[in-house]
C-alpha cells in the first residue's frame, strides 16, 4: 500500500485557493446586502401549510397577505385598531348587523389562467372555510350571496360585530380561486394553487421564501420588488444577522429591545406593531387554600407588578390592567387594587389565614421563570410560602382541563399568557361559565359577564362596546382571581431605510413596506 | 474479513432496532397527549381527530411500533405533522448541508490537528511542542456553540468579512462556500486540539520503536520516517477517532446550524423538537444514528485495511 503524496507546497496551495474561493462570494455579499429593490426578512421556520383553511397561522399568513386577495385590513386610527378596505376592493359596507356588502375591484386576474377574481370566488373561499380547522372565525357566516360577477354579500347568521376585524382581515379572511382550488384537489400545502397580489411566492425548505414580482398584478406596486425571507428559527440568531447586515428588519426579544432603546445604534429603528398578549397570574378559586376571596385579594395587593416588569421584562412591556389589550376597544387605564403589603397582611390575618403555602405554576421559559420568582419573593414578604413548578408546554397547557386529567384540582396558582385578536371579543370568550374547566382555570361563573359577552357580539356602537368590555374586566377583577402582569409587545428592529408595516398581532404585510 | 463484516452489520442493525424502540417510546413517555402536544393548545378536535388518525394513535402502542418499523423498513418514515410532505423526503433536503458542514468541519481539522501533532511529537519538548500543546488544550475546553457565536461577532457581525445566516445561494458554489467557513471553524476548533494531542501521543510511542530506529540507521530521509513509517502506524488510532469525530460532529452541528440560521439534520431536529412534530424528530434522529454507525463502521473497515495486523486477528 502505497502512503498518499501530499507535498507541503502541495497543501498550501490548495489551501490559500479555498480560502481565497471561500472569501471571494463574502465581499460581494456584503456590497449587494445595501442594494434597493429587495427587502431582506427573517421568517421562523418553513411554510407548510398555505391553505387558509388548515394554517397554523402566523408565517403563513404573511405569505397569504403578500398574494391572495383580502376584502379588508388593519388600519391604526390614532391609539387604536380599526379597519379599512383592501385595493382589492372598491366597496366594503356594513349594511346592518347581519349583512355586509362588497364589490370587487374590475381588472384582478388570478396567475397560472385561471381567469379574474369573482364574487364567486369570494362565496367559494368563505363557505369552506366552515369545514376547516378555521371554522370558529367563520362560525357567524351563514352564506355569501352573489349579485353580479365582482359584487355580493356576507350574511351572517346573527349579529357579530368583530367579523370584518378578526375575519376578514385576518389570514382567514384570504380568497382563493375556485377554479384552481378545483383543480388542485380542494386543499394545498406548499405552493399557492393561484396567486392574486404583487408577488408570486417560492420556498427552498430550511432555507428561505422569496416574493417576487408578480408579472400579471396590475395594483399598485410595492416598494420592493423582491421580497427574501430567511428562515432563522431563533429570535438571537435573527438579531445577529440583523446586526451584521443580513436582515433589513426582525422581531426583537425584550432583552434586546431593551438594549437598543438603552443605546440605539446609527441607521436603526424600532417599531411595535401591537401588544396583543395579556399576562396575568391566576388563583383557582374553588382550591380550599383560596376558597376565602380575601386570601386571593390579599394576594392581589402582595404582588409587585412594577418589579416583574423591570425586572423579567427589562422595562419594554406595558403594565396590563386587564385582558383588554392596548390600542382595543375596552382597554382600561388602571386597576382596582395596588400594591400594598399592610392590606395583604390585613386580609390575610381577617381571613385567619397563616402560614399559607401555595404552588405556583408556570411554562419553563426564562421571562416567566424570573416573574415567577419575583412573586415568590413579594408573597414570601406577607408570610406566603411559594414553590414554584417549572412545566414543559404540554403538561402546562393541559392542568387547568377536566377533559385531560386530575391536575385542575391541585391547580393553585399559575402564570398564564394568551395572545388574541385586535378585537376585546377574542379575549372574553374564554371566561364565559361554559368555559369553566375548559379555558376558565379559574373557575367563577357570573351571570352578568356571560350577557354582556352575548351584548359585546352584538352591540355596534364603539362607545358601547367599550363599556360592556370595561365592565367585563371589573367582574373578572372583582373575583380576586387575577393579578394583571403586562402585555408583551410584538416589536422590531429594523433599518431607517424603511417603514416597517406589520399587523397588531405582528405578521409582517410586506406589501405596505415603505422606502424611508 | 466477511466474518467481522457481517458481525458488525448485525450489530449495527441492533443499535438501530434499539434506537428506534427509545425513540418510538418517547412519544408516549412524554406528558400530555401527544396529538395536543403536537398541535397546540387550541386546536380543533377535528384537528386532533386527524392527526390521531394520521399517526395511528388510536391504535394499540405495540400495533403503532410495529406499523412504524415495517414503514421504516421501506423507507417511509412517516409524513410531516403540519405540511403533509414525506419525513424522507424532507431529511433528503437537508442532509447534504450538514455532511458538507460536517466533512468541511474535520476536514480543516485533520489537515491542521495532524502534522501539528507530528510536528510536536518528533521535537518533544521543544517550543512548538508546548504551545501545540496549551493550544491543543484551549480550543478542546473551548465548547462549539461558544466558539460559534464568537466567530459569528468577530468575522460576520464586526468585521462583516464572512455571511452570518444561511447556506448561500443554491447553485453558486463559491457563495456556499463563503457560508461555510464560520460554522466549519467553529465545529472544526476543538478536533484540531483533539487530533494534535492523539497523533502526538501515537507518534511518540512509535517513534521509539525499533524498526524505526532501524529506518534512521539506514539513513533514511527523515520525512520518510516521519511520514511514510511512523505515521502510517500512530494514525490508526486517529482514524478510530475521526470516525467516532465524524458521528459526533453530527449531534455538535445543532449548535452551529442554529447560530448561522444554516439548514441541516440538526437544525431540523431543533426545529421539531419545538414544534412537537414528533415524526420529523423520529426520522431525523433515526438516519443521524444510521450515519454515525456507518461512519464508524467505515473507520473500523479502513483500520482493517491499513492495518494487517487487525485483519489477521478477525
Amino acid at each position: 500500500m502505497k502512503p498518499t503524496a501530499t507535498t507541503r507546497r502541495g497543501f498550501l496551495g490548495t489551501t490559500a485557493a479555498l480560502g481565497a474561493l471561500g472569501l471571494a462570494p463574502a465581499w460581494t455579499t456584503a456590497a449587494f446586502a445595501q442594494t434597493g429593490g429587495t427587502l431582506r426578512l427573517r421568517i421562523d421556520g418553513d411554510n407548510d401549510v398555505l391553505d387558509p383553511g388548515f394554517m397554523t397561522g402566523g408565517i403563513e399568513i404573511e405569505a397569504q397577505k403578500q398574494c391572495l386577495p383580502f376584502l379588508a385590513q388593519y388600519v391604526r386610527d390614532g391609539d387604536t385598531f380599526t379597519w379599512e378596505p383592501t385595493y382589492f376592493v372598491t366597496r366594503l359596507e356594513q349594511r346592518d348587523a347581519t349583512h355586509i356588502d362588497f364589490e370587487l375591484t374590475e381588472g384582478l386576474t388570478w396567475s397560472n389562467g385561471y381567469g379574474p377574481v369573482t364574487a364567486a370566488d369570494v362565496k367559494f373561499s368563505y363557505e369552506r372555510m366552515k369545514d376547516t380547522d378555521w371554522s370558529g372565525y367563520f362560525e357567524a357566516l351563514d352564506h355569501v350571496e352573489v349579485t353580479g360577477e365582482r359584487t355580493g354579500t356576507i350574511v351572517l347568521s346573527k349579529p357579530f360585530a368583530p367579523f370584518i376585524m378578526i375575519t376578514l382581515c385576518h389570514g382567514p379572511g384570504a380568497v382563493l380561486s375556485e377554479k384552481a382550488m378545483a383543480d388542485a384537489g380542494g386543499e394545498f400545502t406548499t405552493q399557492f394553487p393561484a396567486v392574486c397580489g404583487p408577488y408570486t411566492y417560492e420556498a427552498t425548505p430550511g432555507q428561505r421564501a422569496v416574493f417576487s414580482a408578480n408579472p400579471d398584478w396590475t395594483g399598485p406596486a410595492p416598494a420592493f420588488d423582491r421580497v427574501e425571507c430567511n428562515v432563522i428559527s431563533e429570535v438571537k440568531a435573527a438579531e445577529r444577522a440583523f446586526e451584521a447586515g443580513e436582515l433589513d428588519c426582525t422581531e426583537v426579544g425584550a432583552d434586546t429591545l431593551a438594549r437598543y432603546a438603552k443605546d440605539m445604534p446609527d441607521g436603526t429603528g424600532i417599531a411595535v406593531a401591537g401588544e396583543l398578549q395579556y399576562m396575568w397570574m391566576g388563583m383557582n378559586t374553588e382550591h380550599p387554600k383560596l376558597q376565602d376571596i380575601r386570601v386571593r385579594q390579599a394576594i392581589q395587593h402582595a404582588v409587585d407588578v412594577d418589579t416583574i416588569l423591570q425586572g423579567a421584562y427589562s422595562g419594554t412591556t406595558p403594565r396590563s390592567h386587564g385582558i383588554i389589550c392596548p390600542g382595543l376597544i375596552g382597554q382600561r387605564d388602571s386597576t382596582g387594587y395596588g400594591l400594598d403589603p399592610d392590606r395583604s397582611r390585613a386580609l390575610l390575618a381577617e381571613a385567619g389565614v397563616s402560614g399559607l403555602e401555595l404552588t405556583l405554576r408556570t411554562l419553563n421559559n426564562q421571562e416567566r421563570m424570573l416573574a415567577a420568582q419575583i412573586i415568590q419573593s413579594n408573597l414570601a414578604a406577607v408570610g406566603i410560602t411559594v414553590t414554584v413548578v417549572p412545566l414543559d408546554s404540554g403538561p402546562f397547557w393541559e392542568m387547568g382541563q377536566e377533559s385531560k386529567g386530575e391536575t385542575w384540582k391541585d391547580l393553585e396558582l399559575w402564570l398564564m399568557r394568551f395572545g388574541t385578536t385586535p378585537d376585546p371579543y377574542e379575549a372574553t370568550q374564554w371566561f364565559t361559565s361554559d368555559q369553566v374547566g375548559v379555558w376558565n382555570w379559574e373557575r367563577w361563573t357570573d351571570e352578568e359577564f356571560d350577557r354582556l359577552y352575548q351584548e359585546g357580539i352584538n352591540e355596534t356602537d364603539p362607545q358601547k362596546r367599550h363599556d360592556i368590555y370595561v365592565r367585563m374586566q371589573e367582574i373578572m377583577e372583582n373575583t380576586g382571581a387575577y393579578v394583571w402582569i403586562n402585555h408583551e409587545p410584538e416589536a422590531f428592529v429594523h433599518s431607517t431605510d424603511i417603514v416597517v408595516n406589520a399587523a397588531p398581532s405582528g405578521e409582517l404585510n410586506y406589501r405596505r413596506f415603505e422606502k424611508a | 474479513m466477511l466474518y467481522y463484516l457481517t458481525k458488525r452489520l448485525g450489530l449495527s442493525a441492533a443499535v438501530i432496532g434499539l434506537v428506534v424502540l427509545v425513540l418510538f417510546s418517547l412519544l408516549h413517555l412524554i406528558p400530555g397527549d401527544p396529538a395536543t402536544i403536537a398541535l397546540g393548545p387550541r386546536a380543533t378536535p377535528e384537528a386532533i381527530a386527524r392527526y390521531a388518525e394520521k399517526m395511528h394513535l388510536d391504535e394499540p402502542v405495540w400495533r403503532q411500533f410495529l406499523i412504524y418499523i415495517g414503514n421504516a423498513l421501506t423507507g417511509d418514515l412517516g409524513l410531516d405533522v403540519f405540511s403533509n410532505r414525506p419525513v424522507t423526503a424532507i431529511i433528503m433536503e437537508r442532509i447534504g448541508f450538514t455532511l458538507a458542514l460536517v466533512c468541511a468541519g474535520m476536514g480543516w481539522a485533520m489537515l491542521l490537528g495532524i502534522p501539528l501533532g507530528c510536528l510536536a511529537a518528533v521535537k518533544p519538548g521543544s517550543w512548538l511542542d508546548r504551545v501545540t500543546g496549551v493550544l491543543s488544550v484551549g480550543t478542546i475546553a473551548v465548547p462549539s456553540f461558544l466558539v460559534s457565536i464568537w466567530a459569528l461577532l468577530i468575522f460576520a457581525v464586526q468585521l462583516r468579512w464572512l455571511p452570518a445566516i444561511g447556506a448561500g445561494e443554491p447553485g453558486q458554489l463559491g457563495d456556499q462556500l463563503s457560508h461555510l467557513v464560520l460554522p466549519a471553524f467553529a465545529i472544526g476548533l476543538s478536533w484540531v486540539g483533539y487530533l494534535a494531542r492523539m497523533v502526538r501521543a501515537s507518534m511518540l510511542e512509535v517513534m521509539g520503536e525499533n524498526y524505526i530506529r532501524s529506518a534512521r540507521a539506514f539513513g533514511l530521509h527523515p520525512q520518510r520516517v516521519i511520514f511514510g513509517y511512523a505515521l502510517r502506524v500512530a494514525i490508526l488510532p486517529t482514524i478510530t477517532l475521526i470516525g467516532m469525530g465524524f458521528g459526533g460532529m453530527i449531534s455538535s452541528t445543532v449548535f452551529a446550524e442554529i447560530i448561522f440560521a444554516r439548514p441541516g439534520i440538526g437544525k431540523l431536529i431543533f426545529d421539531a423538537v419545538m414544534a412537537r412534530n414528533f415524526p420529523i424528530v423520529q426520522g431525523a434522529v433515526l438516519v443521524a444514528t444510521g450515519l454515525y454507525i456507518l461512519v464508524v463502521l467505515f473507520s473500523d473497515i479502513l483500520i482493517a485495511w491499513f492495518d494487517p495486523r487487525v485483519r489477521e486477528s478477525l
